[in-house]
């Protein structure tokens, strides 16, 4: 019996300590880009993994980030972001954010649409997301 | 007597300290470049910025994070003459990606933006001729990173100077700041100067 339980618990979905809050998008024709932009709060004592986003908003989805090289400004692809116990971590303009390229469709002040953020330990979060200057 | 001089000496060095604020950047007023605009209209460059100030800043619409900022903070400038009743200024975005900004994208990124076209342009042209304008105003940018959907799309972006530029009446570039984190206030006042 005790087996069959500790069986159980081990299929059963972990607890999420993750929380996704602000989250606002920047408004795009369709056929443009877009970013989306929020903040992951990690309320747990272990740290967790977001690896992947996904969205039917736009034919590509991917986490990206903005840096710098000298005086120019450049982004470039990241595979994950790894957010540590009782922390947080901003997707913020000119730093992370996720990466919307070319729209399926036109998204305009006050439109509001869902994306996935999948984690390593809590699973998949759904995340609404409002249209925002 | 010896007082009123020395009062003097202190306010002709405010004077002319505040007028070297503003040193000339670039003198780009003997250029002439053919562009068009959203609408497909022929705009020479500078030269219909003649006669006005000129807040210009550059962009690629395909760039989702720091165009979008210059761009945001362009419309925060613009409000905030309009707060002032600061007139005669002009907005000037200039794409840097002409093979995809056609005019049509231009027109569709102010629409989706909501931006007043009333005196702002968004200005595209020939790759030769926007690659000159950015050599006279020694902006960089550079085709980099690069994303590829599943059927194997290419998507590129680019490395770039993040700029915005004031441009006086005479069509002189006066300062260049970053595009992105722009002190409103500053430029606000830097206008102010050269009215």
């Amino acid at each position: 019996m005790l087996r069959i339980i500790l069986l159980l618990l081990l299929f059963l979905p972990a607890k999420s300590f993750i929380q996704i809050k602000d989250a606002w998008m920047r408004p795009a024709a369709r056929g443009m880009n877009s970013a989306v932009y929020f903040e992951i709060i990690n309320d747990g004592s272990s740290a967790d993994t977001l690896y992947a986003v996904k969205s039917d908003l736009a034919k590509l989805t991917e986490m990206h980030e903005t840096y710098q090289r000298g005086n120019m400004t450049g982004m470039r692809k990241v595979n994950n972001v790894v957010v540590k116990p009782k922390s947080s971590f901003k997707f913020q303009p000119g730093s992370h954010h996720i990466m919307l390229i070319t729209m399926q469709k036109e998204m305009k002040q006050g439109d509001k649409a869902t994306i996935l953020l999948r984690f390593k330990r809590s699973g998949d979060i759904k995340v609404n997301v409002e249209v925002k200057m | 007597m010896r007082y009123v001089f020395f009062i003097l000496f202190i306010c002709v060095m405010i004077i002319s300290g505040c007028k070297n604020k503003l040193p000339i950047e670039d003198d780009i007023s003997s250029a002439h470049f053919m562009l068009v605009n959203q609408d497909s209209a022929v705009v020479e460059f500078p030269d219909y910025l003649r006669g006005k100030i000129a807040v210009m800043g550059f962009i690629f619409t395909n760039c989702p994070d720091i165009c979008p900022l210059t761009t945001n903070n362009m419309q925060r400038i613009k409000a905030e003459l309009e707060k002032e009743n600061i007139k005669d200024v002009l907005f000037t975005s200039l794409s840097f990606d002409p093979a995809r900004d056609k005019p049509f994208v231009l027109k569709d990124y102010a629409r989706i933006r909501n931006i007043d076209l009333k005196n702002w342009q968004f200005l595209t042209g020939q790759m030769s001729v926007v690659d000159s304008i950015k050599k006279k105003m020694h902006f960089f940018a550079v085709a980099a990173d690069t994303s590829y959907s599943e059927d194997g799309k290419k998507y590129y972006f680019f490395v770039h100077t993040d700029r915005i530029s004031l441009i006086d009446r005479q069509g002189r570039v006066r300062k260049n700041y970053k595009g992105s984190t722009i002190n409103i206030g500053e430029i606000v006042n830097d206008i102010k100067q050269i009215m």
